[in-house]
């Protein structure tokens, strides 16, 4: 009799396993335990009836397409093939698909009505619409209880503070969760200043998932006159409100962070928009400064205010904006936008009065046209330094 | 007016700008506009700190950040 090795034994009972066509392709149905959901995304289990239990693997790659999450006591159906596992002389299932056996009618039902609601394009990816580049205000469907709901607020306020969150609380589980969820979401839906809803639960694996399949929450997401973000369904266990939605995300904190941007990042968008602003600005005044020069240098003009006069309105109206609240705000406040809009010093009327320039203003308003202004009408100059008063001798217009 | 309605708006306005064919009037004006949406573009993102409320039979409440504890 020859003697093996256990590595040579181990691999011989392998190749039989292996060479048989029917344990190749098996159908087995039992009730699972031991069930291990490895970090690696592959699914360890043991599936036994009242007498015998056998040890099962599905890889990541199978097990990424479970409808449902695999649970210690569920009635499973598995298909797959049977090896040895040489390392320990186990020899397992090696699982391609499983699908819930017990709960088969509901089951059979939920899958149902995925086909149904996606044939009707309730799922279509043109549906999809995107979202707000800055809500002002979300609306938040969760229970106001647990862990969903504070981390939406913590991560949502440490993104944008300006954020504004309305909570419509929930019950996320039961038999009351659909009606309540549907009322929600109605509610939500008839007011104006919701420019997005988050619909989440709470962590915790054990939870019922049965109302985010429930097919008027189905259609209460999909048809929401805003966009809408589902933090339902986990990796392996995605719900029908998942694709109802327009995006999904794995978790609360996941769905606040598509849900709302960090500031600072569109800050410094502005910031650019507003510099490209100045830029052309100045560069264009700059052209008309010199064109004004090439004319005046020709000495040929009759009336040189007629020349002047635009370029006055120009300065007028530029001082009127920059002596608005809203510049001098933008000038003083910190970040990206004040290094920009800091820029408009550089066109400030001041540096133009100082080259010999004046403002002239009738009645606190500046003076653009010299038809406007009467005969015996006062007005005040603005130089660089100083005003003064004086009173209209003659008008040409 | 929306924030991305502003940044649009705002994207025209320097597109507009760096044109050749404006008058000075139409220069001002856009710019004038531009300087009004750069700021209303900083007020949302900087503005003040939004509320935290939840709904309660109709009617809108401060939620207690302490209620999400429970």
């Amino acid at each position: 009799m020859a003697v093996l090795s256990v590595s040579e034994l181990n691999r011989t009972v392998r190749l039989i396993l292996e060479s048989d066509p029917l344990l190749q392709e098996v159908a087995v149905r039992g009730e699972l335990s031991n069930v291990h959901l490895h970090s690696s995304g592959h699914v360890y289990f043991s599936l036994r009836d009242e007498r015998a239990s056998v040890r099962a693997v599905m890889f990541r790659s199978r097990a990424e397409h479970l409808a449902f999450r695999p649970e210690n006591g569920q009635d499973v159906l598995c298909q797959g093939r049977v090896s040895l596992f040489e390392r320990d002389g186990a020899y397992q299932i090696y699982v391609d698909t499983m699908e819930p056996a017990g709960v088969g009618a509901q089951y059979l039902a939920l899958v149902q009505l995925r086909e149904r609601l996606e044939k009707e394009g309730l799922f279509a990816a043109e549906r999809k619409r995107a979202l707000p580049l800055l809500p002002h205000r979300i609306g938040v469907v969760t229970s106001p209880t647990g862990a969903a709901v504070r981390d939406i607020i913590t991560v949502a306020r440490r993104r944008h503070p300006g954020v504004s969150l309305l909570i419509a609380p929930v019950l996320v589980q039961g038999a009351g969760a659909p009606d309540s969820i549907v009322g929600a979401l109605g509610e939500l839906a008839q007011r104006d200043d919701i420019d997005l809803v988050i619909i989440g639960r709470g962590g915790g694996s054990k939870e019922d998932l049965g109302a985010f399949n429930d097919e008027r929450v189905v259609r209460a997401v999909a048809t929401f006159p805003v966009p809408t973000v589902a933090a339902v369904g986990h990796e392996v266990d995605l719900t029908l409100v998942d694709f109802a939605a327009d995006r999904r995300a794995a978790t609360p904190s996941a769905a606040a962070e598509l849900a709302v941007p960090v500031t600072r990042e569109l800050l410094t968008q502005v910031g650019a928009l507003a510099g490209a602003l100045l830029r052309s600005e100045r560069l264009r005044i700059l052209r008309r400064r010199e064109a004004l020069l090439a004319l005046t240098n020709r000495r040929v003009f009759l009336r040189p205010m007629t020349l002047i006069e635009p370029h006055q309105a120009l300065l007028a109206r530029l001082e009127e904006a920059m002596s608005r609240a809203a510049v001098e705000r933008l000038l003083t406040t910190k970040g990206h936008v004040l290094a920009v809009i800091g820029r408009l010093e550089g066109l400030s009327p001041l540096a133009t009065l100082r080259r010999g320039y004046a403002i002239v203003e009738v009645g606190g308003r500046p003076a653009r046209r010299a038809r406007d202004l009467g005969i015996g009408q006062r007005v005040r100059t603005t130089l660089a330094e100083g005003t003064f008063g004086s009173v209209v001798e003659d008008v040409q217009e | 007016m929306t924030f991305e309605e502003a940044v649009k708006r705002l994207e025209e306005i320097v597109k507009e700008l760096e044109s050749d064919d404006l008058t000075l009037e139409k220069s001002l004006a856009l710019f004038e506009e531009g300087v009004a949406l750069s700021k209303t573009c900083q007020e949302l993102l900087e503005g003040a700190e939004g509320a935290i409320e939840k709904l309660a039979g109709g009617r809108v409440e401060p939620f207690e950040e302490t209620e999400g504890e429970a």
